[in-house]
C-alpha cells in the first residue's frame, strides 16, 4: 500500500494539539481552583477562628474593602501557586509536577483544609456537650417523650382522616406527575440529546430548569403555593407535583442513558429514524425502572406530604403543627405514633412491589 | 464493485487512532472476511461502512456513490440497503421474535404506523418468511430473550434479512457462541450469500471458519490491513504476522 505523507501526519498532529489544549484547560481550572482554595482558607481563618473563636466576638465586622484586600491577596497567591505546577489543584487535575514539593504541599495543604473546616463547622454549630446532658435539658426531654409515650386517643378519628388526606395528596401528586415527567425525561437524556447542537441546547435548558426546581425543598414550595391559591390540601398537593416532576424527570432520564446501546445501534443500522429507535429499543428498556422510581416516588411523597402540612400544606401534618403549638403534647404523641406507623407500612408495601416488578 | 473504501481514517476522541487508512474493494456476492486481535479495529471499519461511527478522513463508496457525507434522510436510506448483525445480537429482549424481524423493516414504514404496530400483511409475511429462512419460523411469538444464544443471532439474521440488504456486515456474529452453534449459524450467512446473493462482510476470529467460509481474507493489525488474499494462502507465517509470535492456532470445528 501507497501511504500519503500528509495524511499520516495529520491524525498525529491532531491528537498532539489535543493534548495541548488539554493542557492548557486543566491549568486554568487549577489557577482557580487554587485562588479558591486559598481566599477559603483566609476567610475562614480570619472569621471563624479569628473574629468568633479568639476574639469571642458576637456581631462579626464586615467591610467589602477587607474582603476585597483578601480576594486580592488570594488572586496573587493560587495564581503564583498554581503557576509553579505544586499546588494541590494541580495534583487534582494531573499537571502537577512529580517532585518533593508537591508531595509535600498536597499533603499539608490538604491536611490544613480539612482541619480548619471541620473546626470552623465546630466552631459555627455551637457544638455543646453541656447543653446537651444539663439537667434542664434533660428535664425537657423528659417531659416530651413522657407525653409521646402516652398518647391521647381522644382525637385518633380526627387523625386518621388527616393521615388519609395527605396520602391522597401525595398519590395525586404521583399520578399527575407521571405524563409530564415521561415526556421531559426523552429531553433530558443524554445519549438521545447530545446528536446535535439544537437538541443539546434544549437538553442544557431543560437540565438547568430541573435542577433548579429539584434544589428548592417541597416545603419552600408548599410555602409558595399556598400564597398563591390559599392554605389547604391543594397547595400542598401542587408543591409536591413540580418537586415530583424534576425529580422523576432527573431518575427517568438516568434510566434512559443507563439502557443497553446494542439494540439502540441495531435498530438505527437498520435506517430506523429517531422516533422509531426511541420506540423500539429505548421504550421496552426503561418501562420497569419508570415504574419503580414512580412507586418509591409515591412512598416518599407521602413523607414529604406531612412535613408540607407544617407550613399549610393540609393533612397530617397541619394537624400535628396545631397540636405542637398548643403544648399538647400528648396528641402529639398520638400524631407522630401514627405518621411513624403509616411511613413504615408504605415503606414496606412499596419495597414489596418494586421487588414483584423485577 | 458494490463497496470502495479509501485511506479510511478513523480517531477516536480520546486519541486512539483505530483506522489508520485502510483501503479495499469488495465485489458483489463476495464473502468477505476481516480478521485481527481484538482492538485491532474490525468493528471501527464495519460501524463506518454503515456510518454508525462517523469516519475522521477518507470515503466509503457503496453502490457507486460516496456515501461518507451523506446526511439525514439520505443517509437512512443508505443504512436500510446495509444490514447489521452484531456479537451480542442486540434484540429488543422484551419483546417477540417477530416483533424483533419487523423491527428490520423500519426504514421502510412509517413512523405512527410504527409507533403504533399497525403493520400491513405484507410485512407480517415477509418476517414469516425471513424466520423459515433461518429456520425458526415456530419461535416466532416467543420473548426474544428466551432464546439460546445460537437461536437469538438466527433471530438477528432474520431481521437483517427484513432490510433486503445488499450488503450484509457481521461484527464477530459467532464469538459469544459455542463452537458447534458457531457453525451452524455461519451456514445461514453462507446460505445467504449463496442463494440470495447478498455481500458479506464478516469479522471473525476462528481461522478455521475463515477457511471454510470466506472467499476473501483482509487482516487488520493496529488499524492497518497487513494480509489481503484468499483463505487458503493464509499459512504459518502470515499467522504470526497478524497475531504476533505467541500465537498458537485453535482449531474448531
Amino acid at each position: 500500500m501507497i501511504s500519503n505523507p500528509e495524511l499520516e501526519s495529520h491524525p498525529v498532529k491532531i491528537i498532539r494539539l489535543n493534548k495541548e489544549k488539554e493542557n492548557r484547560i486543566s491549568l486554568i481550572k487549577a489557577v482557580l481552583l487554587d485562588i479558591f482554595f486559598v481566599f477559603y482558607s483566609i476567610l475562614v481563618l480570619q472569621r471563624a477562628i479569628y473574629y468568633k473563636f479568639i476574639l469571642d466576638l458576637k456581631d462579626l465586622p464586615f467591610s467589602w474593602v477587607n474582603i476585597g484586600i483578601l480576594f486580592f491577596i488570594s488572586i496573587v497567591i493560587g495564581t503564583t501557586w498554581a503557576l509553579t505546577k505544586t499546588s494541590l489543584s494541580c495534583k487534582l487535575f494531573g499537571i502537577a509536577k512529580d517532585n518533593k514539593t508537591t508531595k509535600w504541599t498536597v499533603e499539608i495543604f490538604g491536611w490544613f483544609l480539612f482541619n480548619i473546616t471541620f473546626i470552623a463547622g465546630w466552631i459555627i454549630t455551637r457544638l455543646s456537650l453541656v447543653d446537651l446532658f444539663s439537667s434542664e435539658g434533660i428535664q425537657g426531654a423528659e417531659r416530651i417523650f413522657g407525653a409521646i409515650f402516652k398518647p391521647e386517643f381522644g382525637i385518633f378519628d380526627d387523625a386518621i382522616f388527616a393521615m388519609i388526606e395527605t396520602i391522597y395528596i401525595a398519590l395525586l401528586a404521583t399520578l399527575i406527575s407521571i405524563p409530564p415527567t415521561l415526556i421531559l425525561s426523552f429531553f433530558t437524556a443524554r445519549n438521545l440529546m447530545k446528536g446535535n447542537k439544537f437538541t443539546f441546547v434544549i437538553y442544557n435548558i431543560l437540565r438547568l430548569i430541573f435542577n433548579f426546581v429539584r434544589s428548592i425543598e417541597p416545603l419552600i414550595w408548599a410555602i409558595i403555593f399556598s400564597v398563591w391559591v390559599g392554605i389547604g390540601p391543594f397547595a400542598g398537593m401542587i408543591a409536591l407535583l413540580v418537586h415530583t416532576i424534576a425529580s422523576n424527570a432527573k431518575l427517568y432520564s438516568e434510566a434512559i442513558e443507563n439502557i443497553e446501546e446494542g439494540p439502540v445501534e441495531a435498530i438505527t443500522a437498520t435506517g430506523a429514524n429517531k422516533i422509531q429507535v426511541v420506540w423500539y429499543a429505548v421504550v421496552p428498556q426503561i418501562v420497569l425502572p419508570f415504574l419503580s422510581f414512580t412507586i418509591y416516588r409515591w412512598d416518599i411523597n407521602v413523607r414529604m406530604a406531612t412535613i408540607i402540612g407544617l407550613v399549610g400544606g393540609g393533612g397530617i401534618g397541619t394537624m400535628l403543627i396545631q397540636y405542637q403549638g398548643l403544648a399538647r403534647w400528648h396528641e402529639v404523641g398520638l400524631i407522630v405514633l401514627l405518621i411513624a406507623f403509616v411511613v413504615w407500612i408504605m415503606d414496606y408495601i412499596s419495597a414489596k412491589i418494586r421487588e414483584a416488578i423485577y | 464493485m458494490i463497496l470502495k473504501v479509501k485511506n479510511l481514517h478513523k480517531i477516536y476522541k480520546n486519541g486512539t487512532h483505530a483506522l489508520k487508512g485502510i483501503t479495499f474493494d469488495v465485489k458483489e456476492k463476495e464473502f468477505l472476511v476481516i480478521i485481527g486481535l481484538s482492538g485491532s479495529g474490525k468493528s471501527t471499519l464495519l460501524r463506518c461502512i454503515n456510518r454508525l461511527i462517523e469516519p475522521t478522513s477518507g470515503t466509503v463508496e457503496f453502490l457507486g456513490k460516496d456515501i461518507t457525507h451523506v446526511k439525514g434522510e439520505e443517509l437512512r436510506k443508505v443504512k436500510t440497503q446495509i444490514g447489521m448483525v452484531f456479537q451480542q445480537f442486540n434484540l429488543i429482549k422484551r419483546r417477540s421474535v417477530l416483533t424483533n424481524v419487523i423491527t428490520g423493516k423500519l426504514g421502510q414504514l412509517k413512523t405512527f404506523q410504527s409507533v403504533f404496530e399497525k403493520f400491513p400483511q405484507e410485512v407480517y409475511d415477509e418476517a414469516n418468511k425471513s424466520l423459515e429462512t433461518v429456520g425458526i419460523k415456530e419461535k416466532a411469538l416467543l420473548r426474544a430473550d428466551s432464546l439460546s444464544g445460537g437461536q437469538q443471532q438466527r433471530v438477528a439474521i432474520a431481521r437483517s434479512l427484513m432490510q433486503n440488504p445488499k450488503l450484509l456486515l457481521a461484527d464477530e456474529p459467532v464469538a459469544s457462541l459455542d463452537p458447534a452453534t458457531s457453525n451452524s449459524v455461519m451456514q445461514y450467512f453462507e446460505k445467504i450469500n449463496k442463494e440470495l446473493g447478498t455481500t458479506v462482510i464478516c469479522n471473525l476470529h476462528f481461522l478455521s471458519l475463515v477457511r471454510k467460509y470466506a472467499t476473501r481474507v483482509i487482516a487488520l493489525k493496529a488499524g492497518e490491513i497487513v494480509y489481503q488474499g484468499l483463505p487458503s494462502e493464509i499459512d504459518e507465517n502470515w499467522f504470526r504476522t497478524i497475531y504476533g509470535d505467541e500465537a498458537e492456532e485453535v482449531e474448531i470445528r
